[in-house]
């Protein structure tokens, strides 16, 4: 008797690993999407600042562009606002 | 010379060449062209000249009249019978009629006169009103001194024909028309033309018709029953409506009609009401389309209908529980035959509702109301949701068993007869039946369990379809919620096959991992869409799987960063070739399944007790009691793929030291012939979550709920904000 595989399909879920559970500007959890987008995941992104603080992209370029540039900073830390680039 | 000509043309002088022109007129004699125009001249020049004549002129012509009239009178009442009367009256009637028209013209210098002597106040507003008053006066004297004393006679004399009409006898109908006209004309108040005739005529026409239904109505029902009667009484109602118009007043200014309608329905239908509706129910019981018709008819002219709505309403509910309760076993386990019932059942009551009454929106609304308790009746099948906050709350499970119908529709190589436009025809009844289910969200909770097991096992008859069914849901108001989360995992599921081309191409061209890419597909999904939390169980894979999953995480965490997986293992699945002494088999399994097969790698024919298929697998102790279940009594399975001892009724009952072993005698019997080679399904159902993660789900439920009221009470109080602060 032997027993082999032939195939197999693996389920997996994915959730974004953020240091709180909700968007610090628009309020609405991470697993969820900012209040313009209507799917949450890869449609609606998460970023990270080199101060470590996470967004919505949306919500973060939002904020970011109703400021002038020298004034960028996060919304958070106010420390000034930077990708994390990976 | 003024005094000759007034002796010339006083009163005295003129009056007796006036008086022979004027009862030539009024019998309708010949008279000659100049003896007209003389009488023009004549009455004006005496009104012009002797203003004392106008009060004796209308005396004398009354007086004449009077006596014309008189005349006429002897000549009517010599007749004994009221045809022959009638028919005399209307004669000298339109004679008297026309004189009306043109006598008064030679006399109106008389009325211009009359009218200066009268104050300038009055003459605007007599010039005002046309009607003359010479007519007036002939009416008046025709009223006063002929029609009042025959009044009586006439009318009695009309109804009698009508009557004679209404038993079916020969008539006049003419003979009623002019006695209504003569009733007509002859009111000479100018605020009221139809005085009289509505004192008279139209009393005397309604009195008669109330007399002769008060006694033939109540003798045709004492003699046919109340069936028979709605068919009476709807032909007798046209009958006399047709009679009305003919003989009753239509002009302007007459409600003659309006009248005699309520008087017909009060007398045919009213009162009898309740003799009717209490054949209602028989009616609608007999499926007697036919008389039902009738019936509505007659009601909605009253217009009462309530209680024939409420009787098609008890109807509904009791025949369509009656008819779901003698089909209890058969509906119960089998979806689809549910569904037909029910379809059955609705529309039975819509052709119920068409036919008998017009599909008449009252009904129509009636039948909704009567369906949806049927639909979500809890006397027949009710389901629990464990833990609601409601507890003992029984549910209909009406939405499970669509929603299991709806899976069955939308699953490949289930329907193999049913072509596509079947299977839109039978998803979009399933959407008619939906809009009664107060439960909504259960059957949407089902849906997406069917869904979510569809797409993960890939067994999806057509994505379109499937999609397509999602948007006739948000159609009829499903949930927002749940709806957003279906179109959710279409996308998802897409994205994912992406990732899953990526994965392979990256093993590909990784060389040792080449028997990996052509195993291994993946499946990587958002978290947020397919299910809240999903609950690691703790499992040891065969090896070639646990050496794949770092390779996944790695290739993940390279495409996108932020992301953490958790691995769903209820719901991956594999295929394994299972051979045997006897053959070679291809069987799809759960992960758990194929879990605990491995344990039997390299040691095949030996026996393993439950305590060490516990440690090997490491699988919890209720799913382990569920996977071998699954595997040594598979339902539809001759040959079970494990066989164990001792023997129990249940997984509950396995004991630590329970044996199990490969069943080397394993083969597939199809038509009640052993086959070795073939392939399997064992997932069967596919399990989505643990019993804790249903839980939760339950609960998730009630809290929408719980949400969707609250927003509800929250409109509610602005709107009453609004009414009371602005």
């Amino acid at each position: 008797m032997k027993v082999t595989i032939k195939g197999y399909t693996g389920v997996a879920v994915w959730k974004w690993v953020a240091n709180d559970d909700t968007c610090g500007i628009c309020r609405m959890p991470f697993d969820s999407c900012c209040n313009d987008c209507k799917y949450p995941g890869d449609d609606c992104p998460l970023v990270w600042g080199q101060c470590s603080h996470c967004f919505h992209m949306h919500c973060i370029m939002k904020w970011v562009n109703g400021h002038q540039k020298s004034n960028q900073s996060c919304p958070m830390c106010r420390q000034a606002w930077k990708i994390k680039e990976k | 010379m003024l005094c000759d000509a007034q002796n010339k043309d006083s009163f005295e002088a003129k009056w007796p060449l006036i008086q022979p022109i004027l009862i030539k007129l009024l019998n309708q004699e010949p008279i000659k062209k100049y003896e007209w125009f003389n009488l023009f001249s004549d009455v004006h020049t005496m009104c012009l000249w002797d203003e004392s004549c106008v009060p004796k002129l209308r005396k004398e012509l009354e007086t004449n009249i009077v006596d014309f009239i008189c005349s006429i009178q002897d000549q009517i009442k010599r007749h004994e019978d009221d045809q022959a009367l009638l028919r005399a009256y209307i004669g000298a009637w339109s004679k008297f009629l026309d004189q009306s028209n043109y006598l008064p013209h030679p006399f109106s210098s008389m009325e211009a006169t009359n009218a200066k002597s009268n104050s300038s106040m009055n003459s605007l507003s007599q010039r005002k009103t046309p009607e003359s008053h010479v007519r007036k006066l002939m009416l008046d004297a025709w009223y006063s001194s002929i029609f009042s004393l025959i009044k009586q006679r006439l009318q009695t004399g009309v109804m009698k024909i009508v009557y004679s009409e209404r038993i079916g006898e020969p008539f006049d109908s003419q003979l009623v028309v002019g006695i209504r006209e003569s009733f007509v004309y002859l009111s000479s108040d100018p605020d009221d033309r139809l005085r009289i005739y509505k004192d008279n005529f139209e009393k005397a026409y309604i009195d008669s018709m109330i007399e002769f239904y008060n006694k033939y109505a109540l003798q045709f029902i004492t003699e046919n029953g109340i069936i028979n009667y709605l068919t009476y009484a709807d032909s007798k109602l046209k009958e006399e409506e047709k009679r009305a118009q003919k003989y009753l007043e239509t002009g302007k200014g007459s409600n003659s009609l309006e009248l005699h309608r309520q008087a017909c329905i009060e007398v045919l239908i009213s009162k009898y009401q309740e003799l009717i509706y209490a054949e209602c129910n028989n009616l609608i019981n007999n499926n007697d389309i036919k008389n039902l018709k009738y019936m509505f008819e007659l009601m909605d002219r009253i217009p009462n209908v309530e209680p024939l709505l409420a009787d098609l309403e008890t109807y509904i509910v009791s025949e369509g529980l009656r008819v779901l309760r003698a089909n209890f076993e058969t509906i119960t386990m089998d979806s689809e035959k549910y569904v037909e019932q029910l379809l059955e059942l609705f529309n039975k009551f819509t052709n119920l509702v068409e036919d008998a009454f017009n599909g008449d929106p009252r009904f129509m609304t009636s039948r909704d109301k009567a369906f949806k308790s049927i639909v979500n009746d809890t006397s027949i099948f009710q389901m629990d949701l464990p833990g609601s906050t409601q507890k003992g709350k029984p549910e209909s499970r009406c939405p499970e068993l669509l929603a299991n119908f709806c899976d069955m529709l939308l699953r490949r190589n289930q329907n193999k007869k049913l072509t596509e436009e079947d299977i839109k025809e039978k998803l979009s009844n399933v959407v008619t039946l939906l809009k009664y289910v107060q439960n909504k969200d259960v059957f949407m909770k089902y849906h997406k369990a069917h869904l979510t097991r569809r797409l993960i096992l890939e067994i999806s008859n057509d994505q379109e379809m499937e999609e397509q069914t999602v948007m006739m849901l948000k159609d009829i108001g499903m949930p927002p919620e749940y709806i957003n989360k279906l179109s959710q995992m279409f996308k998802d599921i897409k994205v994912s096959e992406d990732i899953n081309d990526k994965f392979k191409q990256v093993a590909r061209n990784n060389l040792h991992n080449i028997n990996l890419a052509d195993i291994i597909n993946i499946k990587i999904l958002n978290a947020g869409a397919w299910s809240r939390t999903s609950d690691k169980i703790a499992v040891t894979l065969p090896p070639e799987l646990e050496d794949y999953i770092p390779e996944v995480e790695k290739f993940y965490k390279n495409e996108h960063s932020g992301r953490k997986l958790t691995w769903h293992h209820l719901m991956s699945n594999g295929v394994i070739n299972f051979n045997t002494k006897l053959g070679k088999f291809e069987l799809e399994v759960t992960t758990f399944q194929m879990t605990v097969l491995f344990a039997w790698t390299n040691r095949a024919s030996e026996k393993l007790s439950y305590e060490s298929l516990k440690l090997a697998t490491e699988l919890p102790d209720n799913e382990l009691r569920r996977t071998l279940w699954q595997l040594v009594a598979y339902q539809k399975l001759k040959h079970q793929v494990l066989c164990y001892s001792p023997q129990v009724k249940q997984s509950k009952d396995f004991d630590e030291n329970t044996l199990f072993w490969i069943n080397q005698d394993f083969c597939i019997v199809r038509n009640n012939k052993a086959q070795y080679r073939g392939k399997l399904n064992l997932i069967g159902r596919l399990q989505l979550s643990t019993e804790k993660n249903r839980e939760e789900e339950n609960q998730e439920i009630m809290f929408l709920r719980a949400e969707r009221t609250k927003v509800i009470f929250n409109i509610f109080l602005k709107f009453f904000y609004k009414v009371f602060y602005i």
